[in-house]
């Protein structure tokens, strides 16, 4: 253990056994995801980094989106992010959640990821390195400690816009609000 | 082996183009009715293997054109060899405004999940098909996104790029 952060677990030992122990659901959409077998692997082994992989996202603290996603993906997506419990990080990986990269005149693949859940941190590329992930994963310790890893605090605060964001694309979604809406969106009426 | 496989189609039907396009590739053009009798009868001569079933939109001449990709194993038979494999391209067309065709799903029942994808794709409907349900798409299309007619750029300007950032919500 580092010395210098003798003083960070006693502050908040929490979360920092939340920061350095990062459990990851990887959501398999397109191309990205063959970055993650080498990544989790002997080769670069994510979990010097105290990042594994685990079955469900009931388990998972980080969500990390590989690659395009699709109007049906992103059904699965929301789905699979509003069952982790809290903290959850979520990491866009490659160009494609960014702003749709090369899909960006396609009819089904959404454009940017960031309007229908939080995301704290993008890794650009296409593909990116594996060892991309591990940069991700140090900025995200960083964000963590200064606290700037809130997007589900964000989404907490600001679930009316992002439901109305998913049912935009979605239609209706069949199952209940994870957070209580009114019928009207605050903020919106002057 | 493909001039005995040509001339056995030449001379069993009347208003069919056969060309040899390779050694093992035969191109049939027929008329959209004669659909099913074709491919019956060239599944009785043992090519049992429905590889694909796909349409082009031909925009400018106002049909769609199917492509049924028909190969054979023909294990039981000592004439064939695995390098003389052949395939069958069969296109037939259809008119653009009225997209309609009969099902090739008792014939080949492989041709289910083809055939619902083209008609969500597409909008060519198979009749006689058990169910013609979504299969990948989410949202409803006005046109089918993979007809010529369909501006994805525009499609993209109007839905997805209309949706608003959270956080530009106080905006």
């Amino acid at each position: 253990m580092d010395r210098n952060q003798i003083t960070k677990w006693f502050k908040a030992p929490a979360k920092m056994a939340n920061k350095y122990s990062l459990h990851v659901i990887y959501f398999c959409t397109g191309c990205g995801i063959i970055e993650v077998p080498p990544v989790i692997t002997s080769r670069w082994d994510a979990e010097r980094f105290g990042v594994i992989p685990v079955a469900t996202p009931r388990q998972a603290n980080l969500f990390l989106i590989t690659g395009y996603v699709s109007v049906k993906t992103l059904r699965a997506i929301i789905r699979t992010y509003e069952q982790m419990p809290e903290p959850k990080y979520t990491v866009g990986f490659g160009s494609c959640p960014i702003n749709g990269g090369m899909y960006w005149d396609s009819y089904n693949t959404i454009k940017h990821l960031d309007k229908y859940i939080p995301i704290d941190g993008w890794i650009a590329g296409c593909m990116p390195r594996p060892e991309a992930i591990f940069i991700a994963v140090t900025h995200l310790w960083t964000l963590i400690d200064k606290e700037m890893a809130n997007g589900y605090v964000k989404y907490r605060e600001n679930y009316e816009y992002y439901r109305k964001n998913q049912e935009k694309v979605l239609g209706k979604l069949e199952w209940p609000p994870l957070f209580p809406v009114s019928d009207e969106p605050r903020g919106n009426v002057q | 082996m493909n001039k005995s496989v040509k001339e056995k189609l030449e001379s069993t039907f009347k208003d069919i183009q056969v060309s040899i396009l390779e050694d093992s590739r035969i191109a049939v053009t027929v008329e959209n009715h004669g659909v099913l009798v074709i491919l019956r009868f060239l599944k009785d001569k043992g090519f049992d293997h429905l590889a694909l079933l796909s349409a082009v939109d031909w925009i400018e001449e106002k049909e769609f054109e199917l492509c049924f990709i028909l190969t054979c194993y023909m294990q039981n038979d000592d004439e064939y060899t695995d390098s003389q494999r052949l395939h069958i391209i069969l296109k037939t067309r259809i008119s653009r405004e009225e997209p309609n065709l009969e099902t090739i799903t008792g014939i080949f029942p492989n041709a289910e999940p083809y055939e619902r994808e083209i008609h969500e794709l597409f909008g060519i409907k198979f009749e006689g098909h058990p169910r013609l349900t979504p299969l990948l798409l989410e949202r409803n299309y006005e046109i089918p996104p993979f007809r010529k007619d369909f501006d994805t750029r525009k499609y993209v300007k109007d839905v997805f790029d209309k949706i608003p950032f959270v956080e530009d919500k106080d905006k």
